[in-house]
């Protein structure tokens, strides 16, 4: 190039002209010159020749037209994409406000369901509570009714014929001795009784059968053991303070009947025979009435 | 006169006709556009200048088109597609700027 360092003997153009210089060289040449060169050609060769604008029309005019549709076309391109973003925009936003009106949707539900597990857990936990105290309610009429084994901490408590039983009058134990004593247990708040192995529940009795004592329709041989589930703190208190204890404390002095009461810490009582447990009644007949 | 009624037929034309533009060839037409526009308006001033010539701007017009297109065809291809179209009409600008002053020049002038 000219631009050369070293064949530039003129005084260099500052720098910044440089860009300059471009830009009037492209301003310069925005004409292509073959116009001008075939121009001076056409001079040169043909001096009568007909003067700008008479010529006919030939394929420039094609190449406007050309020019035209080209116009046309890339115009209708760049307004042909614009609808299809502002489409995409609005379907944007559609699906937007969409999903927006669908969360809002879905929390409120979420709030009612929430709800309805608060109320539901509410329920629950009160119907657990009242199913607690049912389920109390049963375990303690399952161990006064007898109906089914215990166990616990309570007193056993023997009980046998005096020695001289056969000759002194009064020193045999008899049924109604042994239903004082029971009696006397459950007044001192024992909660599950048994004579000799046999649960006494509500309808069994202790009566006397010939010779023999029965519980349960079972007789029982001396001697008597009476094992009383209850509080062993307070049991034996209680129990020589009410007028069994009173009762049997004479009997024991008097009569020599032999009354040993032990605690133990862990009783196991079956449950009442099956067949105490039903209770029979006579049922009125409806139809004669 | 018979230019611009060409001019005007080929808008009127591509208005009507809606011609689909190849997906290949979409991202060219524009600054095909512009290099045509460059092409047309130095042979409105040769005219002017009473220099035109039917020859030169045939092939002066399909030789810009082409060019211009290329081009940017090239620098898509390089992954400099955007920064060279910019320059293509960047100095296609100047240009058509240069060349419409001209014709004011003339217009206004003569």
């Amino acid at each position: 190039m000219s631009n050369a360092p070293g064949d530039d003997r003129r005084p260099a153009p500052a720098q910044p002209l440089r860009s300059w210089d471009l830009l009037s060289r492209l301003s310069d040449s925005a004409v292509d010159d073959d116009y001008a060169r075939l121009a001076a050609r056409r001079e040169s060769m043909r001096p009568q020749a007909q003067g700008p604008g008479r010529r006919r029309p030939g394929w420039g005019v094609g190449v406007v037209v050309v020019l035209g549709l080209m116009l046309s076309a890339s115009a209708l391109q760049a307004q042909g994409s614009e609808p299809a973003e502002a489409r995409e925009r609005s379907a944007l936003v559609d699906q937007i406000e969409e999903r927006r009106t669908s969360i809002s949707r879905s929390t409120s539900t979420l709030q009612g369901l929430q709800d309805e597990i608060a109320a539901l857990q509410g329920d629950a936990s009160s119907a657990g509570a009242r199913g607690e105290s049912l389920l109390d309610t049963v375990e303690r009429s399952r161990i006064l009714t007898g109906s089914g084994p215990v166990e616990g901490p309570g007193v056993r408590i023997v009980v046998d014929d005096a020695d001289d039983a056969a000759t002194v009058e009064g020193g045999t134990v008899l049924d109604r001795d042994l239903q004082v004593l029971v009696n006397g247990l459950w007044q001192a708040e024992a909660e599950a009784l048994s004579i000799n192995g046999q649960r006494l529940g509500p309808t069994s009795a202790i009566r006397v059968a010939g010779r023999a004592i029965t519980v349960n329709y079972r007789p029982l041989t001396p001697p008597y053991v009476i094992s009383a589930i209850g509080d062993p703190d307070t049991l034996e208190a209680r129990f020589s303070e009410t007028a069994a204890g009173q009762s049997w404390f004479q009997l024991e002095s008097n009569y020599g009947i032999r009354f040993d009461m032990e605690y133990v810490a862990d009783l196991s009582l079956p449950g009442v025979p099956a067949g105490r447990l039903r209770l029979r009644n006579a049922l009125q007949d409806r139809v004669a009435r | 006169m018979i230019a611009a009624v060409g001019l005007l037929a080929g808008l009127l034309l591509g208005l009507v006709l809606q011609p689909s533009v190849p997906l290949a060839l979409q991202p060219y037409l524009p600054i095909a556009v512009v290099a045509a526009l460059d092409a047309t308006f130095g042979a409105l001033r040769a005219y002017l200048d009473g220099i035109f010539d039917d020859k030169v701007f045939v092939i002066s017009f399909v030789s810009n088109v082409v060019i211009a297109a290329l081009i940017v065809y090239l620098g898509d291809q390089l992954g400099v597609g955007n920064q060279l179209s910019t320059g293509v009409v960047v100095v296609l600008g100047i240009r058509i700027f240069s060349n419409v002053a001209a014709i004011r020049r003339h217009v206004l002038h003569a």
